[in-house]
């Protein structure tokens, strides 16, 4: 179904009753279907957040009780150490290759697992056993890792498979001990609604991404090390973070200001991140860098897309040796 | 030789540090001082990636000693 038309036909609330009420709620429930069979849950263990971040909340604090430690890394994003702040807590430190050793944990720990750092693409090796409850970080992840067996709760981004933004998909199992942490009067976990069009838009992107995927995989982990190789051989004083999905690769360069080069890269055509504390609101340096020892300022976060060519990223390539030299220069 | 970095952003404090070493001979110690919060994780990166060594003295004090030219 082509966009407008959803925007169209997705008006009427899918809870109501009447004809144009049925059409949609059939649209949400082959949403639902669509990002089951990709995920490789229950179609009835999904909900759609509005607010993304809603899902941390949701998934690590619906499974805490009083008796339970919150267990979670130093590389795990800034709004778990947000709900940490709450709960009797343990965090781990991570690795300088991204790894959290699990092996030490208590049968009531609930325990934050992040599959895919989203900075440096860290793919996460340990798997938490034998624990109260396993909240799934999958945001960064999308389709690509599957969850482990044990899951209780989990929660991906839209955007990870390239569907619009401002969409969480959450996922409680039905074997988890999960008790809804938001003021409630019904069994809905999200307090909705959440946009239709939005997750239909997002359930039309996951088929085509992961149709793709499969194709295109081979050519984004080549251009992921040409990258890697690129830099390491070309521009001196430059400190990689160590891989993992291919898709994203974290960088940084001595001698330079951040903020300057992801503005000069903007100028000159190319989206890029950073993790610096210049380019940073709260002028923080990225803790994700910091806990794994890769340099911090002059970094930029490249994420390699499907439609990422090898002309373009030789281009990029070029500008970048360039463009840090001239900021290096100007020192 | 105390170099004052404070109130000095990043990526200025090692840039002025790799300035002050250039011309020293290995084995030369410099007190370094910056209130940047990128400091104390990156002049162990700086160290570890031009084979230099660093001592965190406390959250604004590092004392850092050349050990390659």
């Amino acid at each position: 179904m082509a966009l407008p038309h959803i925007f169209e036909a997705a008006w009427p609330d899918p809870t109501k009753l009447g004809v144009d009420s049925k059409s949609t709620a059939i649209l949400l429930n082959e949403a639902k279907e669509t990002f089951a069979s990709h995920l490789g849950i229950r179609g009835d263990e999904i909900s759609f957040l509005g607010e993304l971040n809603l899902g941390f909340h949701l998934g690590l604090t619906g499974l805490m009780s009083p008796d339970n430690r919150l267990v979670f890394s130093n590389i795990d994003r800034m709004e778990v150490f947000a709900i940490s702040e709450n709960h009797p807590s343990e965090r781990l430190e991570a690795s300088n290759t991204g790894q959290v050793n699990f092996t030490d944990l208590n049968r009531s720990d609930v325990v934050c697992l992040q599959l895919c750092n989203r900075e440096t693409g860290t793919i996460q090796e340990g798997r938490p056993d034998n624990v109260a409850g396993v909240f799934v970080d999958a945001t960064a992840s999308g389709t690509r890792i599957k969850l482990p067996d044990n899951w209780s709760t989990a929660l991906w981004d839209s955007t990870s498979w390239a569907g619009p933004s401002g969409l969480g998909i959450f996922a409680v199992s039905k074997s988890a001990n999960w008790k809804n942490p938001l003021p409630h009067l019904d069994g809905r976990i999200n307090p909705g609604p959440t946009s239709l069009p939005l997750i239909v838009a997002s359930a039309l992107a996951i088929d085509s991404w992961v149709a793709d995927e499969k194709n295109l995989a081979a050519k984004i982990a080549t251009i992921n090390s040409d990258v890697r190789n690129y830099i390491t051989t070309n521009i001196p004083d430059s400190d990689l973070a160590p891989g993992g999905a291919d898709h994203l690769i974290s960088a940084s360069f001595l001698y330079v200001n951040a903020e300057q080069l992801v503005t000069t890269l903007s100028d000159k055509g190319y989206a890029v991140d950073s993790g610096s504390a210049c380019s940073a609101a709260n002028m923080q340096p990225s803790h994700v860098l910091a806990a794994m020892g890769v340099l911090t300022q002059g970094n930029i976060r490249l994420t390699i897309h499907h439609s990422t060519t090898f002309d373009e990223v030789k281009e990029f390539l070029n500008v970048l040796k360039q463009t840090v030299n001239e900021l290096r220069d100007q020192k | 030789m105390i170099l004052d970095c404070l109130g000095k952003r990043c990526p200025l404090p090692i840039i002025e540090l790799a300035k002050a070493l250039s011309d020293k001979p290995v084995g030369f110690e410099v007190t370094l001082l910056s209130d940047d919060p990128a400091s104390a994780p990156d002049l162990i990166a700086w160290a570890r990636m031009t084979t230099n060594s660093v001592e965190t003295i406390d959250s604004k004090t590092f004392k850092i000693t050349k050990l390659a030219n």
